[in-house]
């Protein structure tokens, strides 16, 4: 009981000041670190390395609703797995669940839910004496005081979200205590209810904020909650306070350290102030006090706030060895969700370690990794059937949903984004992906008006939120409005550090715009940060293509190509690097290649005029008068007033008409073939007497003219 | 040895037909099924055995699972090459139960033409056979809504056909005349079908698709693998990769024979004599020959496709009869091969021969409708317009809403100068099958007709795209253009047309009169000559032609060879005079003048009786000078 009127240390979390912790936290100084590991044999033995004891289910389990509900989901879901995935929420509902130090007779929910985990500890009694002193303290509530039960009583309230029975009951023990713990715990309880400004109020006006950090930490967030950024920076302060201590203590209850909360906290309040490089500092700090402080740690990444180089820098300064037997586990995880720009090997491995060790192989984090570096390889197809199948059993999914509704746009599936806009609107009318969403529905129709309207909206709700920056600046480039694209495209490049794609776009528009050199100098950037994306690669080439720089604008090219082959026709991206590929072949006269290239995007992809029309000038150029006539009439055929195509072809019909009649004239040969065979027939001996008939092959002769005008290519296609 | 031989395709031919016709290839199933049918009988006691063997299938066993026992015949015809590979596999892989009820299932999905089903439920599965169902049905997919969704210009109703014709020949011949609005033939090809979901069937899609499944999956069978084949070249053709295409033909073929849209297909890639050349040499070194005792027997489909070769291409015609007797005397009533037979005819223009064999065929087979079309055309030809009308009532009473049928009325209305009618019905029949080329080349003879050049351009350019092995399209294009003074695109067509009839006189002399109008005097020459050798009988008109290129080329000793020719002709034969006639001498005439050969000169004068009045006007006064000259 000493420690209960003592402020919690900064380094401690909630779990200190949790009612149940007080009544055994004389005690608990080691007991915590054990009960850590304890919990995670526990955990894993009912995750599903050893199957057989998670059937050990008490009947007290049925009682609690907390409990039927998690049991619904699955067994796995027992409250020790969620620490595993890392995305357990709120550090109080963490602190409480695991909270195995407590006897089987406490009746609360919070006994209920680690029953499972309790007993399977209780069975594999072979771990040290502290938790067999844990579970010989039986604890009888009969032996409390009557404050305590009161406690008790209020924090069950609490989480069943009985917030009135909480609030009432809180309300009676504050009266009677005047401890600044229950004060907390009264504004807790306000806080759940979303009446924040009540907790901020009881907070202020026992000026509990100078006396418990906890307090000030929760003033501050409803302070946030309501909007106010201002004071909520007044409160929790512009820096962390505890920034010279040492944080080397190490966190003794395994919840999340209140510090990293605040830095937290503080990373978001930045956000909403649009001050990104503070907050990107406060993220940072956040998650290098405490790893466990995932929320941080996604917001710097989904963010993009992070180059590549920043967060390697930021993964390996990382203190992973608080976590004990998860450490390989949750570095992986972290790993896998780094952008995947560089180092795509090591976050291969990574995944692969989570699927194949862990099991994690259908955790949507996991996939999330996988979905992301299918995007970014513009691989669309597999990409959308990875959403899909991650949205099936999670349909709102806020992470993988944005580069769904990419996918959808890609593939140009109106009707599904149509379904999905809806159902979203209906569900999340105050999520920036919903409004996302729809306007990409309207984008897709060609619709840019109301497609900017609704980017606008989306951005508005969510200024961190980057794919709508980019929707937005790609609303005025659809209505060719390059001054405002190139704004909006700078103020994301500004926003979010962490992506290429800004740089990309601004190239583009420049590159439209035929300012080569600051296209050129943008496109550099996003190269350094991105070297793999076909896209860029393509860009790249078509700048240097214009500067009629053919040999680096092929290297690029082909490059590109590479980066693309594998996945064939299967996106407008390939389609068009091909065509420059192609292009770039023809101004460099390598025409076999270029033909080669042509005719593949010919064979999968529309057709399409200009392409036909490139395809008969290199056949002119190769002197294949046949080929070249019919690839013109083709393209005049798909666009009549094809200018090039129609004088070309006049220049090759009248090449045509001036080829002489020799034995080499495919016309001559061709007849050949059938004359001579034939000529018994005709009686034509002096066709006979001419050619010297006992030589002549007609097969030969086929021959002869396939060389002459028939592809070399062949269908066959590399391209070097 | 013989006779064996052909009662083990009989059976083997039984077994195609009735397994086609499991895999959904219907067109196959029954061209098998015909020349079973067509078959001279042997023996019947053998056919009763057989028969037993089939209808065992009563029992409650599927017959898909006891195919193994006919694959353990002895297969005589099989084909040497590629043995390590294609003698591994086996001839069918049965389906297990599961599978069984799926393709129950899909069968019938498929039979309903519910093709999205039918792929839906076949998605997962691994068997070729299922396999090919999938990827057959998906295509069918594609193929049905790519022609949903494109409108042709050509063949929509006559009302607005009319307008969009005008307005289609005003663009025209504001703009640039050398081709028409769209051309159904390549914009079909490489389109996506969009279902509004993200899901896109496409060409190259259902191709990777297959690729895929057969690098995978090792373990197929002989039919599965010939049919999946078969599918990627069909793909392939569509796609417009004729040489990818046949390959994947050939290999089909290779695996399986009995396909026989497997080997229309196949001819259906090559588009030039040279390839067909080099496609049969290919045929005859790669396939089918079993040499037995010294015998050389080649396969039976190869003999059929030969046939096929030779109607398109033309070829040693002897040697093509003997094979024709020979086809003819083990089917003696198949159906298929009379029509050959008379196709053949019409192809030589032997047309009195060709309405007799089209007899034949009706009396023996009367509600076939194939190839009645050209029937129609024979009689069209032979000017029997009581026999045409008859025939298109009888057809019109057989089915309405065939292709052939339409074709045959539309023939019918134009034998009656009712070209407006006449294109109405070529119309329709084009709605009913759009890739008929039949259909756009009369409809484009019609627009000459009716002296609407644009359009019948349009439809010619149509007929090519579809089938580029027809000289009637590549030479009614240059007809077209020709007319529309564009010369240089007509002499473009005519050499098409040249290529592909290299022994007929008419491309010959298309090509040089064009090359004459374009003042390449050296190939008209040539063109010329050629026409001039190629027909049987010599040409005066020709020979005034070449003597007057000649004489262009100044070279006057040429020149008056080719009029002596002339003149030697009229002298040999007789024939009535004609302007050429008088023309070579006069021209004779003015040379023995000016060589001061003044009784030659007389000679020739005397002859012109035909001629404008200022070719006899000069031709009196050469006459009046030389018998000054000779009375000095």
């Amino acid at each position: 009981m000493s420690s209960s009127h003592d402020t919690p240390s900064h380094v401690q979390s909630t779990l200190a000041i949790s009612p149940l912790f007080q009544r055994t936290g004389a005690n608990n100084d080691d007991n915590a670190r054990n009960n850590g590991a304890g919990n995670f044999t526990g955990g894993n033995i009912v995750g599903g390395r050893n199957n057989t004891s998670h059937i050990t289910q008490t009947p007290h389990q049925d009682r609690s609703p907390l409990v039927q509900k998690i049991r619904d989901v699955s067994h796995l879901a027992t409250p020790a797995i969620m620490r595993h995935n890392g995305t357990a929420g709120s550090s109080l509902l963490t602190s409480m669940t695991k909270n195995g130090l407590f006897g089987p007779a406490l009746p609360s929910t919070l006994r209920k839910t680690s029953t499972s985990t309790e007993t399977a500890e209780l069975n594999s009694s072979t771990n040290d004496n502290d938790l067999d002193h844990a579970s010989d303290e039986v604890l009888d509530v009969s032996e409390l005081s009557s404050v305590e039960k009161l406690r008790l009583w209020r924090h069950d309230a609490l989480m069943q979200h009985h917030y009135k029975t909480a609030e009432h009951i809180g309300d009676i023990i504050y009266s009677m205590t005047k401890d600044p713990n229950d004060a907390f715990w009264l504004a807790q309880v306000y806080y759940n209810q979303g009446s924040y400004i009540r907790a901020v109020e009881l907070i202020f006006s026992d000026q509990l904020d100078s006396e418990s950090i906890m307090c000030r930490y929760l003033a501050a967030l409803c302070l946030f909650k309501l909007n106010k950024h201002e004071e909520a920076i007044d409160i929790i302060g512009d820096t962390n306070p505890f920034q010279t201590e040492p944080t080397a203590l190490g966190n003794t209850d395994g919840g999340v350290k209140l510090e990293s909360s605040m830095c937290l906290l503080r990373g978001r309040i930045y956000i909403a102030l649009s001050n990104m490089d503070r907050a990107k500092e406060c993220f940072k700090e956040a998650v290098q006090v405490d790893v466990k402080n995932y929320e941080a740690f996604d917001y710097l990444l989904s963010k993009h706030l992070l180059t590549t180089a920043e967060q390697w820098d930021l993964v390996r300064t990382l203190q992973f060895n608080d976590l004990d037997d998860n450490e390989e586990m949750i570095r992986c995880l972290y790993i896998s969700r780094l952008s995947k720009y560089q180092r795509q090997t090591e976050i291969e491995t990574a995944s692969k370690v989570l699927t194949e060790k862990y099991y994690l192989k259908e955790n949507r984090t996991v996939l999330l990794a996988e979905i992301e570096l299918l995007n970014n390889q513009s691989k669309f197809t597999q990409c959308m059937k990875l959403c899909e199948q991650v949205l099936e059993a999670d349909e709102y999914n806020i992470e993988v949903l944005p580069i769904y509704i990419q996918c959808l746009h890609s593939f140009g599936a109106k009707n599904k984004l149509f379904l999905l806009s809806h159902k979203l609107a209906e569900n999340f009318p105050k999520s920036p992906v919903t409004w996302f969403a729809v306007a990409t529905y309207y984008l897709c129709m060609g619709k840019i008006s109301e497609a900017r309207k609704y980017f606008s909206r989306s951005s508005i709700m969510d200024p961190s939120f980057g794919f709508s920056w980019l929707g937005f600046a790609h609303t005025y480039v659809a209505e060719g409005e390059h001054e405002q694209a190139l704004s909006a495209y700078s103020t994301a490049a500004r926003f979010f550090p962490g992506t290429h794609l800004p740089y990309l776009y601004l190239g583009m528009q420049y590159n439209k715009m035929d300012d080569l050199s600051l296209a050129e100098e943008y496109f550099m950037m996003a190269y350094d940060m991105c070297p793999t994306d076909p896209l860029l690669l393509n860009e790249l080439g078509v700048v240097y293509f214009k500067r009629q720089n053919y040999i680096k604008a092929k290297k690029y090219m082909k490059r590109a190509h590479d980066a693309i082959k594998n996945m064939k026709s299967e996106s407008k991206a390939w389609i068009s690097i091909v065509i420059n590929l192609g292009h770039t072949y023809r101004k460099l006269g390598e025409d076999e290649r270029a033909v080669k290239c042509f005719k593949t995007v010919l064979e999968s992809s529309k057709p399409n005029a200009t392409i036909w029309c490139s395809l008969g000038f290199l056949y002119l150029r190769m002197k294949k008068i046949e080929k070249s006539v019919d690839s013109f009439h083709k393209a005049l055929a798909l666009d009549q007033g094809n200018q090039a195509a129609n004088k070309l072809l006049k220049t090759a019909l009248e090449i045509n008409a001036h080829m002489l009649l020799d034995e080499d004239h495919p016309m001559m040969i061709s007849s050949n073939i059938r004359t001579i065979p034939a000529s018994s027939i005709f009686n034509n001996d002096k066709k006979r007497t001419a050619l010297g008939v006992n030589t002549f092959d007609p097969v030969t002769e086929a021959k002869r003219l396939k060389q002459g005008i028939s592809d070399h290519e062949g269908d066959s296609m590399d391209i070097e | 040895m013989e006779r064996f031989a052909l009662e083990d395709f009989h059976s083997q031919l039984r077994e195609s037909s009735t397994e086609l016709s499991r895999w959904k290839l219907f067109q196959s199933s029954k061209w098998s099924a015909e020349a079973l049918m067509g078959m001279k009988v042997t023996n019947t006691d053998d056919m009763l055995n057989a028969d037993l063997s089939l209808t065992t299938d009563g029992d409650d066993e599927s017959p898909l699972k006891k195919r193994q026992i006919f694959s353990s015949h002895n297969v005589l015809f099989d084909f040497g090459v590629d043995e390590n590979q294609s003698e591994t596999l086996p001839d069918v892989i049965p389906l297990t139960d599961k599978e069984l009820d799926l393709y129950t299932l899909a069968s019938s999905l498929f039979d309903c033409k519910e093709y999205d089903r039918c792929a839906f439920f076949l998605k997962e599965t691994t068997h070729d056979g299922l396999k090919f169902l999938y990827t057959y049905s998906r295509y069918l997919l594609w193929d049905k809504k790519v022609t949903e969704s494109t409108e042709d210009v050509m063949i929509k109703d006559p009302d607005n056909f009319s307008q969009d014709l005008s307005e289609f020949t005003n663009t025209a011949e504001s703009g640039n005349d050398i081709t028409g609005k769209n051309c159904s033939g390549i914009s079909l090809s490489n389109r996506d079908v969009d279902v509004g979901n993200g899901e896109k069937i496409s060409l190259p899609k259902l191709y990777h698709e297959i690729t895929e499944h057969l690098d995978k999956y090792k373990s197929r069978s002989k039919l599965n693998t010939a049919l999946l084949m078969y599918l990627l070249g069909v793909i392939q053709k569509r796609q417009g990769v004729p040489g990818g295409a046949m390959s994947y033909f050939l290999k089909s073929l290779k695996l399986y024979p009995f396909n026989w849209t497997c080997w229309c297909e196949l001819l259906s890639c090559i588009s030039r004599t040279d390839e067909s050349v080099l496609l049969l040499k290919y045929l005859n070194d790669n396939f089918s020959m079993v040499k037995d005792h010294g015998v050389v027997h080649e396969h039976l489909m190869l003999r059929f496709f030969k046939l096929s070769v030779f109607k398109e291409f033309g070829g040693d015609f002897d040697r093509y009869i003997e094979e024709l007797g020979e086809i003819m005397n083990l089917f003696p009533n198949f159906s298929f091969l009379r029509a050959q037979h008379a196709l053949i005819n019409y192809k030589y223009m032997d047309y009195a021969n060709a309405e007799l064999v089209f007899d034949e065929l009706v009396t023996m087979d009367p509600y076939r409708l194939d190839d009645l079309d050209t029937y129609s055309n024979v009689l069209y030809v032979l000017q029997k317009p009581y026999k045409l009308a008859y025939l298109a009532q009888y057809a019109a009473n057989v089915d309405i809403y065939r292709p052939e049928t339409c074709c045959i009325i539309a023939n019918y209305f134009s034998s009656k100068q009712q070209h407006e009618k006449s294109i109405l019905y070529f119309r329709r029949a084009l709605m009913l099958d759009k890739s008929y080329t039949h259909a756009w080349i009369l409809m484009g003879h019609e627009f000459i007709e009716m002296k609407n050049s644009h359009a019948a351009i349009e439809c010619y350019r149509r007929a090519s795209d579809v089938n580029p092995r027809d000289f009637q399209a590549w030479y009614g294009l240059g007809q077209a253009y020709e007319v529309l003074d564009k010369h240089s695109f007509a002499l473009y067509y005519f050499q098409k047309a040249c290529a592909l009839k290299p022994l007929d006189k008419r491309m010959w002399f298309a090509s040089a009169s064009c090359y004459e109008k374009l003042d390449k005097t050296v190939q008209a020459i040539k063109c010329f000559q050629r026409s001039s050798q190629l027909s049987g009988e010599q040409d005066v008109s020709i020979l005034y032609r070449l003597a007057k290129l000649h004489e262009k080329n100044n070279d006057i000793d040429e020149c008056k060879h080719y009029m002596l020719k002339c003149v030697e002709l009229d002298d040999i034969k007789k024939v009535q005079q004609t302007d050429e006639l008088g023309k070579a001498k006069l021209w004779l005439a003015k040379h023995e003048f000016k060589h001061r050969k003044y009784s030659e000169a007389y000679n020739y004068a005397n002859g012109v009786l035909h001629g404008t009045s200022r070719e006899i006007e000069e031709a009196r006064a050469i006459l009046a000078e030389c018998r000054k000259r000779i009375d000095i």
